[in-house]
């Protein structure tokens, strides 16, 4: 899951950031509003956490120019907590609020929501033949065992789940699963493929040659 | 006792005693002029019996074999039939009551001609009746439908003090009834001059019947006049308070919080008229107070919301699981920074407190205003060699009186902001001169200027040119914090902008 932090406070936007790659995102941070848009039209970020009041282009205006093109989930991080304010966000496109100050917690779910909303899914629980997904409590049962996954192989298990059916590229995992800053090295995916092969049996991801990935 | 309280239910009580006296006066003075006209013209009948009946009276011949009798129609003359007046008992020589001395004179005749006999007819609904006795108290002749216990024909009552010619009759001649047997008689005692008494009477029942009818008929008019009147009266009050109520509607309203309601200005000339337009306007400054209040609390919240996100954020991050000393002085510093970010927020907003309450205490000492604009230059030099921008200084030493730390504080500022909103490799400009009693602060940019729409809320509080930070722990008070000290030097400050030419604020304080 590859998430844009766009805030222009950067204490704020630092705890932020490492909080969320500790939770096992992949994070991209912006601390304006023309790096933001930037970001947010140029990659498929799985969600984007947007600040409404931002040096340069103001989180509205984000908002509205990125929903020409893309339905990117956003949550609105916002210092206004009247009624107005809300619908005003709510009414560009935004698919969350969250008002400052905040408890990270609740961050984390809201994100969460918007992320499984996104992909039609209504629970937090996702069922895949004997594979069993807590996105909540980012736990994978294989057989009804609690099965360890690292935080990346979490990762990717969950996207693929969330884009079940669909063939997932490998470019497209490579977005989702790595943020900018990280040299990632080419064979660093199939590595994690073949560790939740291991542990979640072989046919659980199916290779499309040529294409990508498949979760049946 | 809500109904003597209200102004409606008062105005409405006087109103009526008042309309009540008025009717009561009106109806009783009409029911005494009706009466005593009734009366009147039942005195004039009475008298007139009374001048038949004297002419009726026929005395034996005088001696001298002079017929005195005085024409018919006429009352006799005021001499005795003897022809000695003087003979008179004058009034008061017998006390009431005594009989005259004695005289021993033939009875006078007494014979009602036929053609006014009709005057005491029984068939009269007024039933004239007479009785007339001579000077010793005899009676001469009495009319038949007399009735029963009137005072004046009690036996031997002599009026001793009431002699009266009869064409003269004063008013205590008269002798309403008074006694309740004799409530509906009205008779007239007279005593001729020659010492006979002539008492006639009548049923005054028809009249005291009329008038009674009368008191219903005015009674009644005066009732209905009440209700209507108090009908009226009652509209006119309602119409007159409604506006008031609609006031104190409007009134309950707004301290029930609804500060954006008016009262509806019908009539903007009469008195209330003019009352609701001063209480609309206290209303509207209400409302912008209020409205600017709120404002300034939303606004101080919002600032204090973000460090708070900061420090809620660094230690949850911090929090989750165990790290590296290096990590916690990382977000102790961030939290420190917040700290310092809402500590000088607070401050700033406690100072305008202060100065909105008055209560900011300046001091009052002579210093170079110069040096102080020199040492503020020296202050922001590194946050301009930063942005690249160029700080030059015209300033001849001049004192000024004041407190030179908060005044250092609006220098500082005005800099400050200079150099933020500058372009890069721009230049701010300082100059300090005198004009006049004043001393003249301009403090010139080179920046982007400010758009016009924006100028009039400059030095409003949290007002931001961007409308987003554009360095932590501006808060956008500066300027209004600039203005507060100013001005409580008794100075002004003003700004000019054109943009894409840059900023020029100019600061005028009093010089000595």
């Amino acid at each position: 899951m590859r998430i844009l932090i766009v805030e222009d406070e950067p204490d704020l936007l630092a705890s932020l950031a490492q909080a969320l790659r500790e939770e096992g995102y992949a994070v991209d941070t912006a601390d304006n509003g023309d790096d933001g848009l930037f970001n947010a039209e140029g990659t498929d970020y799985d969600a984007i956490i947007l600040d409404v009041m931002l040096p340069g282009m103001d989180g509205w205006e984000i908002l509205k120019r990125l929903r020409k093109t893309k339905k990117t989930p956003v949550l609105m991080l916002t210092a206004r907590d009247q009624t107005c304010d809300r619908v005003k966000g709510l009414d560009t496109g935004a698919d969350d609020y969250v008002v400052k100050p905040f408890d990270l917690e609740e961050v984390f779910a809201r994100l969460r929501a918007i992320i499984r909303r996104s992909a039609n899914q209504t629970t937090n629980v996702i069922e895949i033949g004997e594979v069993k997904i807590d996105t909540a409590a980012r736990h994978v049962f294989f057989k009804d065992k609690p099965v360890e996954l690292t935080a990346r192989e979490y990762s990717l298990v969950e996207f693929m789940a969330l884009h079940r059916g669909e063939v997932v590229t490998r470019t497209q995992l490579y977005e989702h699963l790595f943020d900018e800053n990280e040299s990632s090295l080419s064979n660093l995916l199939d590595v994690h493929v073949s560790n939740v092969r291991k542990k979640l049996g072989a046919e659980f991801i199916a290779t499309r040659r040529g294409h990508g990935y498949c979760i049946e | 006792m809500k109904i003597f309280n209200s102004i409606k239910w008062r105005l409405q009580i006087w109103y009526g005693l008042i309309l009540v006296v008025v009717l009561a006066g009106f109806g009783i003075t009409a029911y005494q002029l009706d009466r005593n006209r009734q009366f009147r013209q039942i005195d004039d009948e009475l008298h007139h019996r009374v001048n038949l009946l004297a002419n009726a009276l026929r005395r034996p011949p005088p001696r001298g074999g002079n017929d005195n009798r005085p024409p018919p129609g006429q009352p006799p003359r005021g001499q005795d039939f003897d022809g000695a007046p003087s003979d008179n008992p004058p009034q008061g020589q017998f006390p009431d009551g005594e009989p005259p001395p004695q005289r021993n004179r033939p009875l006078p005749e007494f014979h009602l001609p036929s053609e006014d006999a009709h005057f005491f007819e029984a068939s009269d609904p007024h039933g004239f009746y007479f009785i007339i006795t001579s000077r010793d108290n005899k009676e001469i002749a009495r009319s038949t439908n007399q009735p029963e216990n009137t005072v004046l024909f009690e036996p031997g009552r002599y009026y001793a003090g009431q002699i009266n010619r009869v064409d003269n009759l004063p008013e205590n001649a008269y002798h309403p009834q008074k006694t309740v047997n004799f409530d509906s008689y009205r008779e007239v005692d007279n005593v001729l001059p020659s010492g006979e008494r002539i008492c006639v009477g009548c049923s005054v029942a028809p009249e005291l019947k009329e008038l009674r009818l009368t008191a219903l008929k005015l009674t009644g008019v005066g009732g209905v006049i009440l209700f209507f009147g108090l009908a009226g009266g009652g509209w006119l009050v309602s119409r007159a308070i409604k506006p008031i109520n609609e006031i104190s509607a409007t009134a309950v309203k707004i301290s029930a919080g609804d500060l954006s309601q008016r009262i509806n200005v019908a009539e903007a000339e009469s008195e209330l008229g003019q009352l609701a337009a001063v209480l609309n306007s206290t209303f509207a400054r209400l409302e912008t107070a209020f409205a600017q209040q709120k404002q300034f609390a939303s606004d101080a919240a919002h600032e204090l919301r973000t460090p708070i996100s900061v420090i809620l954020t660094q230690t949850q991050t911090a929090l989750n699981r165990e790290r590296d000393a290096a990590s916690y002085k990382q977000t102790v510093e961030a939290c420190q920074r917040a700290a310092q970010r809402m500590r000088k927020l607070i401050e700033s907003l406690l100072a305008l407190a202060r100065f909105d309450a008055g209560q900011e205490i300046l001091k009052r000492l002579p210093f170079d205003f110069s040096k102080t604009i020199a040492d503020c230059a020296e202050l922001v030099q590194p946050l301009a060699d930063e942005r690249g921008v160029k700080i030059s200084i015209a300033a001849k030493p001049m004192e000024i009186i004041g407190d030179s730390e908060r005044l250092a504080q609006v220098v500082t500022n005005l800099l400050t902001n200079a150099i933020q909103y500058n372009n890069p490799d721009g230049e701010v400009r300082a100059k300090l001169e005198a004009q006049g009693d004043l001393a003249v602060l301009t403090i010139a940019d080179t920046g982007q200027g400010i758009a016009a729409e924006n100028l009039p809320r400059v030095f409003g509080r949290f007002f931001r040119a961007d409308a987003a930070r554009t360095g932590a722990g501006n808060a956008g008070l500066g300027l209004a914090i600039s203005k507060a000290i100013v001005e409580a030097h008794g100075g002004t400050i003003e700004v000019a902008s054109g943009e894409n030419v840059g900023t020029t604020f100019t600061v005028r304080l009093p010089l000595g």
